[in-house]
């Protein structure tokens, strides 16, 4: 029985189904299914997605869409999870955001949602976030990541501006920082003391696992 | 006052009257249901007495239908735009469609095709040669090289805009980043000029508070103002075409009570063009047809609301290079533009989604504009051009109209003669090196910059730009926004570009 549920909340999935996904991940938990094994099920469909959409068989809408259906049940699973005494086993935690003064969205979503369609726990902070906000996230999350976007010169100062409020808050040395955005290039990721750079979304996502690894 | 280019027949239209009401509805019942998100203090409070229901706490403004209607009526269907030269001041509104060049981030190396920051005398070469071509009605330098080496970027703007005073006569576009607007409207004041400002709107339906600063502060100028609607189809607006022309006039209508409860009679004008996104990669694809369709539809919109247009459709190809696609996609968009009435044009020099401009594109660009102009204006039908008489006079072969008076009087009248395509006999081609189009816009661009010498500022004009820039230096390094690096980078730039500037008069 339970088995045919599993099926079923993956096809919710990739119908971008959100409601639907979270009661039939409710009620494979009712059925018995051990809670680790419905996010099982939940993050290979997701991968699914996320593969077809780097082998351009499915476009943003979908990936997007999929991703929100999953996101809808995963609070069900995790909240099942921690009652089990479990935690919920992610590829990594990541905190992304576009940096303060900048309203540059669709190259961080793009990026977020590949993360979550590879495995990882992705908080989207959105756009024009403050250093404040950043480091108040990171300090409640412990992200194994922190990724920032800018798109303008003028604001990619700011991801040097949370590096550094990162380093006197004493959180620096707990996590990885990479940054991306059109006004990113490897050399200015060095020269703010950055763990990594990547010039396109699907490239930020190998880096996360290689800086994991 | 510049002509720019007068279109002669009605503009193209797409929308019925009924799909007008039901757009113009829908944006009326988005703005009264949903409104915008909108939390600079000072304008929640006016738009509260102008009769929006304001939610100070979370940052929502709802808008009545009437006020809507009624600031809508009260924005100016024509204003002017004062240059330093005032016969290139521009009358901005009706049936004039001028152009302007831009944008784009880096210089491009046509060697290799790839860009990198432009230097300070590579801008203000393409300021002179913005300046020297005929078809560049309103020269904009500001966000040409947004990019520019051992620049601060905060500065950027200024510099940019200090050379587009000093290296070219014609009206200038500005920007928003930082409060940097007040030094150009200082610089602006001191030469007696307006700045077009381009300011910033995020889509869907917010107003970031830096965009309403801006606003104020060109309207306390008595500047026009140009809010720029970002709508991608799919991402910031709906994925249809109907849909992001509700979006689109809904935002209009919040920025029509925003500047006419503030200011009444505050011209602006509407910056638009939505492009579909690219669903495999999220580029937004700026020459494809549906920029062409939703141009041409919101310009029939703002038409009918009497609102100055500054279309975007053919601004920027995605082509990294100068090419077949970068030609097609921004001639295409751009003529769409110009013939469903737009305004204004951005056109020349800038491709590859806005990452490059090209003085040698931008030449190139300038011949359709001219082709795109020569559109516009339509045939004269008279008694002469008609020209019965001369047909009859000249009868069947061996008749032929070459030498006859008539055809002297107006063979350069009838069609644009461009300065760079190619329109060379073959045999003649062959013999002159093959030379296409972009190597003659190379040699154009040399002989500009050899012989074209914008008038120049006066010494005290000159000083009052540098003061204006000074003064703004100071103010962000005080600030810390220029770090110590930064001002020693930048310092040094400033010394390699005093030898290369042009002598001051
Ligand atoms: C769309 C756009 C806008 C839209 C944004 C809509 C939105 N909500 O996102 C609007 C119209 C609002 C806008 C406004 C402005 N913009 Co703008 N904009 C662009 C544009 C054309 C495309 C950006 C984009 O979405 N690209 C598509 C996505 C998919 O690409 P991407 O963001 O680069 O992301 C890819 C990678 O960079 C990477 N990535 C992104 N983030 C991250 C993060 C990590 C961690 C990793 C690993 C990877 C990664 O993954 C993505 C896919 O592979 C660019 C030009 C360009 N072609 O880049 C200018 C551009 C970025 N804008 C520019 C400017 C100047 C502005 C304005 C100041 C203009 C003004 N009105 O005065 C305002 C500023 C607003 C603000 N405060 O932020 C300049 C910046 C110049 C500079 N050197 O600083 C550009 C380069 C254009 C130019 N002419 O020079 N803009």
């Amino acid at each position: 029985m339970s088995e045919r549920t599993l099926t079923d909340l993956a096809t919710a999935v990739k119908e971008y189904d959100g409601e639907n996904a979270a009661q039939l991940a409710q009620q494979a938990l009712d059925e018995g299914t051990e809670p680790i094994v419905v996010l099982d099920a939940l993050t290979a469909c997701i991968r699914e997605v996320g593969d077809a959409f780097g082998a351009g068989d499915l476009f943003l809408p979908e990936l997007v869409g999929a991703a929100d259906a999953m996101e809808t049940a995963m609070p069900i699973v995790v909240a099942a999870l921690k009652a089990a005494g479990g935690s919920r086993t992610s590829a990594g935690k990541v905190v992304a955001g576009t940096v303060a003064g900048d309203i540059h969205n669709i190259g961080k979503s793009i990026f977020c949602t590949l993360l979550t369609a590879d495995g990882f726990e992705v908080i989207d902070l959105g756009i024009d976030v403050g250093v404040d906000k950043f480091i108040a996230t990171i300090k409640e999350e412990e992200p194994d990541v922190v990724a920032m976007s800018a798109l303008l010169t003028i604001t990619a100062q700011e991801q040097q501006n949370v590096i550094a409020a990162l380093e006197s808050a004493g959180l620096r040395d707990d996590l990885k920082v990479i940054v991306g955005g059109g006004a990113i290039s490897q050399r200015f990721a060095e020269s703010i003391g950055a763990d990594g750079y990547s010039p396109t979304a699907p490239g930020g996502v190998t880096l996360v696992k290689e800086l994991l690894a | 006052m510049l002509d720019g280019f007068t279109r002669s027949f009605p503009p193209l239209e797409m929308l019925t009257p009924e799909e007008m009401e039901s757009i113009h509805r829908g944006a009326l019942y988005v703005l009264e249901k949903t409104g915008m998100g909108i939390t600079h203090p000072a304008a929640l409070k006016q738009l509260a007495d102008a009769g929006c229901s304001v939610d100070v706490e979370s940052g929502r403004v709802r808008f009545p239908a009437w006020l809507v209607e009624d600031c809508m009526r009260k924005v100016p269907t024509h204003f002017r735009l004062r240059a330093r030269n005032p016969e290139q001041d521009l009358m901005v509104g009706g049936d004039t469609f001028y152009f302007m060049q831009g944008m784009g981030m880096q210089y491009l190396e046509l060697d290799t095709w790839e860009t990198r920051p432009a230097t300070g005398a590579e801008h203000r070469d393409a300021m002179i040669v913005a300046d020297a071509l005929p078809n560049v009605h309103l020269a904009e330098a500001w966000e040409i090289y947004t990019d520019r080496r051992g620049i601060p970027p905060v500065m950027v703007m200024l510099e940019n805009l200090a050379n587009g005073i000093r290296y070219s006569t014609k009206a200038q576009v500005a920007g928003n980043i930082q409060d940097t607007e007040i030094f150009g409207i200082m610089m602006a004041q001191a030469i007696g000029i307006d700045l077009f400002p381009e300011i910033e709107h995020a889509s869907p339906l917010t107003i970031h508070d830096g965009g309403v600063n801006a606003a104020y502060r060109y309207m306390d100028a008595a500047m026009p103002i140009c809010p720029a609607l970002g709508v991608a189809m799919g991402a910031q607006g709906p994925a249809t075409i109907a849909g992001s022309i509700v979006l689109q006039v809904a935002e209009t209508m919040g920025w029509a009570v925003l500047t006419q409860a503030y200011r009444p009679g505050a011209p602006i004008a509407i910056h638009h063009g939505a492009g579909a996104l690219d669903m495999r990669t999220g580029i937004d694809i700026w020459g494809g047809p549906a920029v062409s369709v939703s141009t041409t539809m919101m310009n029939q919109m703002l038409r009918r609301y009497g609102i100055p247009i500054w279309s975007n459709a053919g601004f920027a190809s995605d082509s990294k290079k100068i090419d077949f696609q970068a030609g097609f996609e921004k001639s295409t968009g751009a003529l769409m533009a110009a013939l469903s009435g737009g305004h204004l044009q951005l056109f020349q020099g800038g491709s590859s989604t806005e990452l490059l401009f090209s003085p040698e594109l931008m030449v190139m660009d300038d011949d359709v504009a001219g082709w795109i102009g020569r559109i516009l204006q339509g045939a004269r039908i008279t008694e002469e051009t008609l020209a019965v008489d001369v047909i009859n006079e000249i009868g069947p072969i061996p008749g032929h109209y070459l030498g006859h008076g008539h055809t002297r009087e107006f063979w350069n009248k009838e069609d644009y003669f461009m300065a760079v395509a190619d329109h060379e006999p073959y045999s003649a081609w062959l013999t002159t090196g093959k030379k296409d189009m972009l190597s003659r816009a190379t040699e154009k661009v040399e002989e500009i910059l050899a012989t074209h010498k914008p008038a120049p500022l006066s010494d005290a004009e000159w000083e009052a730009v540098d003061d204006a820039l000074s003064e703004a230096r100071n103010h962000y390094r005080s600030k810390g926004v220029i770090s110590d690096a930064d001002w020693s980078d930048y310092m040094d730039e400033l010394k390699l570009e005093e030898g290369e500037h042009l002598a001051r008069a």
